[in-house]
């Protein structure tokens, strides 16, 4: 029997767990494969959705599921934490000792805010990047604000989901000037790129409305503490910034448990092949998502396409179709610009980022993906999916022939 | 004062402006900071953002399609 372990249960582990059981059915149900999943989490939460909670009052109910209602029969899901990947013995080590071995492994453990990189951060920060809870809690503040200045933008990186500062600071505009107070709130947005949006195409569109809007743009600013005393944000070269209410993204980490292994760089991310998924040099082991040293977005739409071209190789290397499906880079970000419109970041590894208006129709289509999200997680829109994506979904290499043993 | 070498060849904006800033939050003052890329906005990019942050941009050389920029790190407080 070969045995797929799936470590990390989010938007990539899921979709590949759901992928490699629809297209193995035939092998999972004559027990030849076997498909688990460890996670010691009980619900899933659509990360997106957070925008939504904090800066439109929308509620965390509707933005979480159990995650054993988001896998398909045949599944094994095993609610523990991974506590340490050993590949060249083609094991894990769970968090209680168990030792787990497989013949396939996909690591998504996805990443984490990391408040320990900002002295200060913590105390004072509100935020929306770590769960829908504290994205309502800002919310709360958000609406109990009467007058102030507000710090929004980024405080490190990397960081999940590119625009969602930018967003935030779009949003708030919103909020304060339909509540009648934008008078009284000042935005200031902060960030260590030269630009509002480090993507030339984007800024282009992006900058604009921050100007329009009266939204402070402070660039280059690379966030070294916060005086929580004082009220002030530090950079590294010593300009500061007053604030009232702090909305800062932290800068980003994977799981500890990946720290000082030969298959992670110098801060714990997996060394990952760009296109084949390939942790470091194993042949049987893959990384997908945030939890990868890959130079692009981390994003849940580049998890998902991950999570597929891999589970497109492994079921290939299982039912020995000689075919090789390689991950184009292909970014889909979305960014809501306030009053019912919004953009996306699109590019690929060798297409750059589209300059895209916002505009109501992406909005519409923003919202019919989320509409979409519980779905894709269990691989029913793939077909939409491949329709949408094009030749961006997935790129095939033939493999090469193997000569007889 | 430490030399680091990043390598930010096959990323694209702002990949390679992503690199320095976060070598940038880890160095010292005097550091030099030596960053490979195949990204053609590194050259304006580098500038940019060594003019903001006060940093002093020593070199950028062109070979191939391939830049190297050296940085030193001269602003931090
Ligand atoms: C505010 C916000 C807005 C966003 N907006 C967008 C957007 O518009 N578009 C978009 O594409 N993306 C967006 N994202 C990003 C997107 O949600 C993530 O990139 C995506 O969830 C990454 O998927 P993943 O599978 O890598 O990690 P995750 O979905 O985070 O899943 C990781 C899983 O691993 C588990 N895990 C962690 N450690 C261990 C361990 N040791 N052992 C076992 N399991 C473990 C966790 O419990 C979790 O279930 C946004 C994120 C945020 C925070």
């Amino acid at each position: 029997m070969k045995r797929i372990l799936i470590v990390g249960g989010g938007a990539g582990g899921l979709i590949t767990a759901n992928k490699l059981a629809q297209d193995l059915s035939v092998e999972l149900k004559k027990e030849e494969i076997s498909i688990s999943v460890i996670d010691p989490a009980v619900y899933h939460e659509f990360q997106p959705g957070y925008i939504g909670i904090a800066f439109k009052g929308e509620k965390p109910e509707a933005m979480r599921r159990h995650v054993s209602s988001l896998i398909l029969r045949g599944i094994n899901l095993i609610p523990e934490k991974c506590a340490r990947i050993i590949p060249e013995e083609n094991k894990i080590v769970t968090g209680s000792g168990r030792n787990m071995s497989y013949d396939y492994l996909v690591v998504g453990t996805g990443c984490e805010p990391d408040y320990s990189q900002i002295d200060g951060l913590s105390r004072d920060n509100l935020d929306y990047h770590t769960s829908a809870e504290k994205s309502a809690n800002l919310y709360r503040a958000v609406s109990s604000m009467k007058t102030g200045k507000i710090v929004v933008g980024i405080a490190g990186l990397p960081y999940k989901c590119p625009p969602s500062p930018n967003e935030a600071a779009l949003l708030l505009d919103e909020f304060f000037t339909r509540s009648g107070l934008r008078e009284r709130v000042s935005i200031n947005f902060v960030t260590p790129y030269i630009r509002i949006y480090p993507a030339e195409p984007i800024n282009e569109v992006i900058e604009p409305l921050f100007r329009e809007r009266n939204i402070e743009m402070s660039t280059g600013f690379t966030v070294d503490r916060i005086d929580t005393a004082g009220k002030k944000v530090i950079s590294l070269e010593g300009d500061e910034i007053p604030y009232d209410t702090l909305m800062l993204v932290p800068p980003h980490k994977p799981g500890d448990f990946l720290k000082g292994q030969d298959f992670t760089d110098e801060d714990g991310w997996i060394k990952t092949g760009k296109t084949d998924l390939h942790i470091s040099t194993y042949e049987n082991a893959f990384a997908i998502g945030d939890v990868t040293n890959i130079p692009i977005s981390k994003a849940g739409v580049e998890a998902h396409l991950e999570g597929i071209v891999v589970g497109e190789n492994i079921v290939s290397d299982i039912t020995g179709n000689n075919v090789k499906a390689l991950f184009t880079g292909r970014t889909q970000c979305s960014m809501e610009t306030g009053y019912g419109k919004a953009t996306f970041v699109i590019g690929t590894y060798t297409k750059p980022v589209l300059k895209l208006s916002p505009s109501k129709d992406k909005y519409i289509m923003k919202k019919m993906m989320e509409a979409m999200y519980w779905d894709a997680l269990m691989g029913r829109t793939e077909a939409i999916f491949k329709a949408y994506f094009g030749d961006d979904y997935i790129q095939y290499q033939s493999r090469p022939v193997r000569a007889p043993a | 004062m430490v030399t680091v070498n990043i390598d930010s060849r096959g990323t694209a904006c702002p990949g390679p402006l992503t690199d320095i800033i976060r070598a940038y939050k880890k160095a010292s003052n005097g550091d030099i900071l030596v960053v490979m890329a195949t990204d053609p906005g590194i050259k304006a990019d580098s500038k940019s953002w060594c003019d903001r942050t006060k940093n002093q941009l020593v070199d950028v050389k062109e070979k191939n399609g391939e830049y190297t920029v050296t940085i030193k790190i001269t602003g931090k407080s």
